[in-house]
């Protein structure tokens, strides 16, 4: 069957991706000249207690070797070790992503269900007073720096007007984080009946959620406004005129048509956003997995840093993959 | 009462350019022709001379800037120009319908192909869904579709040009449309099977003896399949007439140019070399063709009249009279040549 | 004798004169152009004149106005250094122009030649080539960035070479796409059986006409550059403070948010998002001019 020559073939492709992903995330803690050993040898350290660390580092062999090595590793969930914290970046990662997903998950529904709403109506009667305002409005909000939104919300909304909490993590200090089921602060102290936790998780999303979800909005409502046009002035929306389809019919096939360009177009936003999220964690200091790679890029922590970009790439690619299999679904062009 | 009748319609495309200047393009400029069941026209005429424009005016179907501003359509005698939509719905795509150039990416590509036969009866009549199966069915033999059982639940990407464009013949003619326009209804598809989708449309318009314009740029078409002809040229009809009698005695030298120019009867490429055709932007006054034309003189600067040179034979020309003495065959293919 | 010819024209008045109506049927046809161009033009002439207009030198410090409100002697009042936020947000403009013309020109001159070869050579090379893409699409640019800027050294330099480099594709891609379209166009058939030779046509058919699409690209392309350069200030890599830059500025004052000293933050980042908004109101209004599509469909 054809679903399945395509599936494996787009599955073949996984392989050399990750090994391209795996490369060139190796490649560029490499290509430049900030002395990893330098750092974990520390000032004090004497010539060959420099050279042992780099023979324990394996930075004596040469380079494909040590690819080599680096490769397999990985490939075994190995991704070295964080120098500033002295635990596996593996674990680092795992403790943290939920906080990041949490953040990001909210934030995109809600992008989503405000932009791709506000683009179709756009498209729906282009150059009128709705399609004008939302343009604007959303090449506002697309020109608007994540970081510098938050900041200005958190000096609106927390010191102006005292309504958030102070941007310091995902819940009051004194609440307890509830125990761990799906790794959101907000429904996991839901599922244990913690009403308190529960509100002050809330609490602590609000402003994060607003600021990243109207980032998201802004270019949502453009890709929506611009397929559903595309689609609006396609041959078959023109028969269905000229056959003279009542309006709410011509509105359902163009609905339709629009959706597989929507879909693939938030998958390839959300694969990006993963990383963009990290600067609302640190305006909020929210201690997701963002703030923590940034740091670590800060700090020259060079096995955080590849274990973070590596993430970032997996995740990516794993999201596009999905939206593939989504589009396969959904599109009978695909099905043949 | 015939059942189309177009009267003196005027179309313009009006737009400001950069440098906010209004242009206006002059498109159509003054159409006039009527069309009674039975009847096949075959409108021919060059790229830009305003024959799918006359189909759209009709259809309603004028796209942005393009606006009727003079000129009447009258359907059944029913008024369509100013026509709202709604309104406008209940007559097209039942009373008149309309077959297009592109049947591949004219179909909805995510719905199949009985569905979209089904929705083409359901927008225009409270019909039950097993009626309008049986319907859609008894439409795919009548266009010879093999297996339409099995078709009914094919996707559009699963057919041929040729079977895509028999769809379309299926969806416009299921709800038993009076007037059919077809728009090129061949260009694109291979030519063994332009002979074929054309013999079956011929056929099941006769049987059902509706009205029909087809809009070519093949005279081939136009001697084989339609009863009358109209020429058309910048925007106007020059000369109009029985097939037959228009194609061996025509009236105006346009007409003479496309007959005499045609290699294989194929006029659009040819045609081109021949001459340009006006600026729609700057119409001149009189005789549009004067600058192609070998007879021009000092009169060809006013309008020419319709003159009637026949029984149902009339040309816009000054000198429709003497078109054919005046204009040997020989002189002709050399302009055509050069 | 010329001299009474010209006189006896009529002259037609200045709300007549070609030049104005032009603007005005841009302005018709897209007011975001033109109020792009506007933003756009102000912010650059700010970036050439401002040390006429700056009222002290960007990184002149007040130690008796430290973390001053803004008054009158400093209209967005002074940052924790001392240092007056209103000049320094003018001459912030110029590092912005800084990198973000010279990263477009490097997106071009590495971007345009791979779109062409790939569109034109097809084949292999093309495959190797969107492969590539793929592989970087999978990693986010910002982080890429980040990562690359860091680990190679702070320098201005590295930032301008990492964003052309990071963005390249999208060009190779636009240009790739149109010398597809373009390749078996008849304009470029016909130079082919004319005999010309490959690199001829490229340059003299295909060049031209793939760049017009890549135009309404580079007024985007160059506010993000300076969305992602000022990113990479605000979290501290690339260039670093007392550098009058805007990202740089938005971080120091970060710190200062929650204690309620607002200007040193809030003024660079209006700057920022005057600029970037200029830029994409540019760009989205020149794709509208060239291409209207969207314009007549109902």
């Amino acid at each position: 069957m054809i679903i399945v020559q395509y599936l494996a073939r787009r599955l073949a492709f996984v392989i050399p991706l990750v090994l391209g992903i795996v490369f060139i995330t190796f490649m560029l803690v490499r290509i430049g000249g900030q002395d990893a050993v330098g750092m974990l040898a520390g000032p004090m350290a004497g010539k060959a207690e420099v050279e042992m660390i780099r023979r324990n580092l394996g930075l004596d062999k040469p380079l494909w070797e040590q690819f080599f090595i680096y490769a397999q590793s990985v490939l075994q969930g190995d991704m070295g070790k964080s120098w500033q914290s002295g635990r596996p970046v593996l674990d680092e990662i795992l403790t943290r992503i939920s906080a990041s997903l949490e953040l990001l998950l909210i934030s995109i529904a809600l992008g989503t269900l405000v932009g791709v709403p506000v683009g179709l109506r756009a498209a729906m009667k282009p150059n009128k007073a709705f399609d004008q305002i939302s343009r604007i409005a959303s090449l506002i909000s697309f020109s608007v720096p994540t970081y510098w939104m938050a900041l200005m919300a958190l000096f609106v909304f927390f010191l102006g007007l005292g309504w958030a909490p102070p941007p310091m993590g995902r819940l009051d200090l004194a609440v307890f984080p509830p125990a761990t089921v799906t790794g959101s602060y907000f429904i996991d102290s839901l599922l244990a009946g913690d009403m308190q936790a529960a509100g002050s998780a809330a609490g602590h999303l609000v402003l994060p959620v607003l600021v990243f979800s109207l980032i998201i909005a802004a270019p949502t409502i453009k890709q929506t406004r611009a397929i559903a046009l595309e689609v609006l002035g396609s041959d078959y929306i023109r028969l269905a005129r000229l056959y003279g389809y009542g309006k709410g019919t011509i509105r359902r096939i163009a609905l339709r048509n629009s959706f597989v360009p929507i879909i693939t177009y938030i998958g390839a936003e959300l694969a990006t956003l993963l990383a963009a999220v990290a600067l609302v964690e640190l305006v909020f200091s929210w201690g997701g997995l963002g703030q923590w790679g940034l740091n670590a890029i800060l700090f020259g922590d060079f096995a955080a840093v590849q274990g973070y970009v590596l993430v970032l790439a997996l995740f990516a690619s794993s999201v596009y993959l999905i939206v593939d299999l989504i589009v396969l679904i959904a599109e009978p062009r695909m099905r043949r | 009462m015939s059942l189309l009748s177009v009267r003196d319609l005027h179309v313009h495309f009006v737009k400001r350019d950069l440098k906010n200047q209004v242009r206006t393009a002059k498109a159509l400029n003054g159409v006039t022709f009527e069309l009674d069941q039975g009847q096949t026209l075959g409108m021919v005429g060059e790229t830009g001379a305003g024959k799918s424009l006359t189909a759209s005016s009709i259809m309603g179907g004028l796209a942005g800037s393009a606006k009727v501003v003079q000129g009447s359509i009258q359907f059944e005698g029913k008024e369509l120009v100013g026509l709202d939509v709604e309104t406008l719905n209940t007559i097209r795509g039942t009373g008149i319908t309309i077959i297009v150039q592109s049947p591949l990416t004219s179909l909805d590509p995510l719905a199949r192909i009985g569905e979209q036969l089904i929705r083409v009866q359901q927008e225009h009549a409270p019909i039950s869904r097993e009626d309008a199966r049986n319907k859609a069915l008894d439409m795919l033999r009548a266009v010879q579709i093999p297996e339409p059982e099995r078709r009914m639940e094919a996707w559009p990407h699963e057919m041929s040009g040729g079977m895509a464009q028999r769809i379309l013949i299926a969806m416009a003619l299921v709800n038993g449309p009076r007037l059919l326009i077809a728009d090129e209804p061949t260009t694109g598809l291979d030519v063994t099977v332009q002979a074929q989708v054309l013999d079956l449309l011929a056929g099941l318009v006769h049987s059902r003896n509706m009205a029909t314009i087809i809009i070519t740029h093949d005279l081939g078409v136009v001697s084989h399949y339609c009863t009358r002809i109209a020429v058309m040229f910048a925007g106007t009809i020059v000369e109009t007439g029985a097939v037959d009698e228009v194609l061996n005695n025509p009236r105006h030298p346009y007409t003479r140019e496309l007959i005499d120019s045609v290699p294989e009867r194929i006029i659009d490429r040819g045609y081109r070399k021949v001459g340009r055709a006006p600026d729609l932007y700057h119409l001149p006054s009189g005789c549009l063709f004067r600058y192609r034309c070998p007879m021009a003189a000092e009169i060809c600067h006013s309008v020419p009249p319709a003159k009637v040179v026949g029984p149902g034979h009339a040309a816009r020309c000054h000198f429709a009279e003497q078109v054919n003495e005046a204009m040997p065959q020989a002189a002709m293919s050399q302009t055509a040549a050069s | 004798m010329t001299t009474v010819l010209t006189t006896a024209a009529p002259r037609p008045s200045f709300w007549q004169s070609s030049f104005v109506q032009h603007v005005i049927g841009i302005t018709r046809h897209s007011p975001t152009f033109t109020a792009g161009v506007v933003i756009v033009l102000i912010f650059t002439v700010v970036a050439i004149i401002a040390p006429l207009l700056a009222p002290y030198p960007p990184t002149r410090t007040f130690p008796d106005a430290v973390l001053s409100g803004p008054t009158a002697a400093h209209w967005f009042g002074t940052d924790g250094n001392g240092m007056d936020v209103f000049s320094r947000v003018l001459y912030g403009c110029r590092y912005a122009f800084g990198i973000a013309i010279p990263a477009l020109l490097l997106m071009l001159i590495i971007g345009v030649p791979a779109g062409l070869v790939a569109g034109y050579v097809g084949g292999l090379v093309d495959d190797l080539l969107l492969r590539t893409f793929d592989i970087f699409r999978a990693f986010p640019t910002i982080v890429l960035a980040l990562a690359v800027v860091a680990a190679t050294g702070q320098s201005l330099i590295i930032v301008v070479i990492v964003l052309g480099f990071l963005e390249a594709p999208i060009f190779a891609r636009i240009v790739r796409a149109e010398v597809l379209a373009l390749r078996s166009s008849e304009l470029v058939e016909s130079a082919v059986v004319i005999g010309n030779p490959t690199w001829r046509i490229l340059l003299m058919h295909i060049l031209p006409n793939s760049i017009r699409g890549a135009t309404a690209q580079c007024a985007v392309r160059m506010a993000w550059a300076i969305r992602v350069s000022t990113t990479l200030a605000f979290i501290g890599v690339g260039i670093q403070a007392p550098a009058p830059e805007w990202g740089v500025m938005i971080r120091q004052g970060a710190e200062y948010i929650n204690t309620g000293e607002w200007w040193i933050a809030t003024f660079p980042g209006l700057a920022l998002v005057g600029l970037v908004l200029g830029l994409n109101l540019l760009g989205d209004g020149a794709q509208e001019l060239l291409d209207p599509k969207g314009r007549d469909s109902r």
